[in-house]
């Protein structure tokens, strides 16, 4: 086949990829059910994964299959999994809510992603790019620069506006995989042993805000985290 | 004359498929829920008996209450000619294309709206005021939606946005194009009163739209509105799958690639109409305080696609 081989087509299937993980995130504000967040988050991951073994395809970057793999097996699905028992476990209610209501906070993010856009559109050179044979190899995956801030500032955002705390933890993750996704798609990957770490420290910060939101919920009867600012014995 | 035959034979298609398009939504949603449902000639049978049958007009209502059915009618045929449909020269086209399309439903629906007003029934009103609503927000998202595929032509014409998209290929996998199709296909459920937003199978109940404004019609009056409001439909769906998928246009007007281009048609048009039954029979009803999110949904997705054209 060959349209395997050309670097255009993986070029349009990344950008594809890379809108979608957009239109994900955007559906997690737009979304008012916890658990439906999450898998959102897990297809969000998924699709990042995609990403990542598009550009290692094209790219013969083989490092990166071993990071696709691993936001595969954890971001994809083990976490999506330890965040639904911990959901489960605690019992609480399902409906989300927010600080800003949910129109309007979808608007905001179409907002967010203009600015992701313009912040993006500074680092893009097509005319340094250019004079490399066809741009396309070189260019692979930088155009998903603009997807990359825009999830960061969306995932702040949530953070920001999302009260419990859970929602937090993945409004979180979602802005690691905003990261990830600018450091495939501007270096094709920090080196190895980086984004293992970034992989293990995440995996670790997810157990411990797990235990942290379990305890919350024991000792205040919420997740509320305007709550915390009170003290109890 | 070539001219004339084309708008003739357009005109004639639209009017011919409107109906059965709505039968065949109906009977496969019926399939899709294990009931038998209606055979797919039934909207034609309900027309002719309703276009036989004599009206009941209201002691309050003015002409208003009259002339709605005609100005929904011919809006909705007048933007079907407007529209590429199987050759990818549509015979009519006006003052912006695109905008003229979007103003003339625009103008259809206020009529509906003003009709439903004008008798002074509560309910009709109710509908009125509900369809104003939704329409608020699903009108710019269909604008932008548009926009996006007209500035990837470079022009707001629809038949060269049709022309311009033919050999391009992988070109509807780009973002802006998947965006703006999410987007449209969100605005078509809303326009056309489909499940999610409005459920067009109810006759009496507190949550419709459409049919609460058409309440208090009757006879031929109620023919030209429901056939103007499978029109309308039509026109949506043809405007979907002929901007976005542009595949089997005829480029001229002769009888052999009207025939092709017919078959390409009618199967991009079965293809929508399976979505549209899926859609319905997956979802429930929203409550009417969620629509405007749903809406909020397309308007996003539209913008998100007329900003990446500009990237991308």
């Amino acid at each position: 086949m060959h349209f395997f081989q050309d670097p255009q087509f993986g070029n349009r299937i990344i950008t594809l990829m890379a809108a979608f993980v957009l239109v994900l995130q955007i559906a997690m504000v737009g979304q008012r059910w916890l658990v439906t967040n999450i898998r959102v988050f897990a297809a969000q991951s998924f699709l990042l994964a995609g990403i990542a073994n598009t550009i290692a395809y094209f790219n013969h970057a083989p490092h990166l299959y071993i990071a696709a793999f691993l936001t595969f097996t954890l971001k994809a699905v083990a976490l999506p999994i330890v965040l639904e028992r911990l959901v489960k476990r605690i019992d609480i209610g399902q409906e989300i809510a927010p600080l800003v209501n949910v129109p309007l906070s979808l608007l905001i993010s179409g907002g967010l992603t203009t600015v992701g856009y313009v912040v993006a559109a500074s680092f893009h050179r097509p005319e340094e790019t250019m004079s490399a044979a066809n741009l396309s190899v070189a260019n692979l995956g930088h155009n998903t620069l603009a997807v990359a801030v825009s999830l960061f500032l969306i995932g702040f955002y949530m953070m920001i506006t999302r009260r419990k705390a859970i929602m937090q933890v993945l409004a979180l993750l979602s802005l690691e995989n905003g990261l990830f996704l600018a450091a495939i798609s501007l270096t094709y990957g920090m080196p190895l042993i980086v984004e293992l770490g970034i992989f293990f420290d995440l995996l670790v910060a997810v157990m411990v805000l797990g235990i942290l939101v379990y305890r919350i919920q024991e000792t205040f009867d919420s997740m509320d985290v305007s709550k915390l600012s009170r003290l109890r014995g | 004359m070539n001219i004339i035959l084309a708008t003739l034979a357009q005109l004639l298609l639209f009017l011919i498929i409107a109906p059965l398009v709505t039968g065949v939504i109906r009977t496969m949603k019926a399939r899709f829920q294990t009931r038998r449902g209606s055979p797919i000639w039934q909207p034609y049978r309900d027309l002719h008996k309703l276009l036989r049958k004599d009206m009941v007009i209201p002691d309050t209502a003015s002409w208003l209450f009259s002339a709605t059915p005609y100005v929904v009618f011919l809006t909705a045929a007048m933007v079907g000619l407007m529209i590429p449909m199987v050759a990818a020269d549509a015979p009519l086209s006006l003052f912006g294309g695109v905008l003229a399309v979007v103003y003339l439903l625009a103008l259809g629906r206020f009529f509906l709206a003003l009709g439903g007003l004008d008798t002074g029934s509560s309910f009709g009103g109710l509908g009125s005021s509900r369809e104003m609503t939704i329409s608020a927000i699903a009108e710019p998202a269909m604008m932008v939606a548009i926009f996006t595929v007209a500035i990837a032509a470079n022009s707001t014409n629809l038949s060269e946005v049709a022309k311009s998209a033919v050999g391009q290929s992988w070109r509807f996998l780009a973002p802006s194009q998947m965006l703006a199709f999410g987007a449209m296909f969100i605005v078509l459920i809303a326009e056309t009163g489909r499940i999610p937003v409005d459920n067009p199978a109810t006759h009496l109940e507190l949550t419709m739209i459409h049919e609460a404004m058409i309440l208090e019609y009757s006879g031929p009056y109620l023919a030209l509105i429901e056939w103007g409001a499978s029109l309308k439909q039509l026109v949506l769906m043809t405007l979907l799958v002929n901007t976005f998928f542009p595949f089997g246009l005829s480029p001229a007007w002769n009888a052999q690639g009207v025939a092709i281009g017919l078959a390409f048609y009618l199967i991009k048009i079965a293809i929508i109409c399976c979505l549209i039954v899926m859609v319905e029979t997956t979802n429930a009803k929203m409550r009417l305080f969620r629509v405007p999110e749903l809406l909020a949904v397309a308007f996003i997705l539209g913008a998100l696609a007329l900003i990446s054209t500009f990237l991308f």
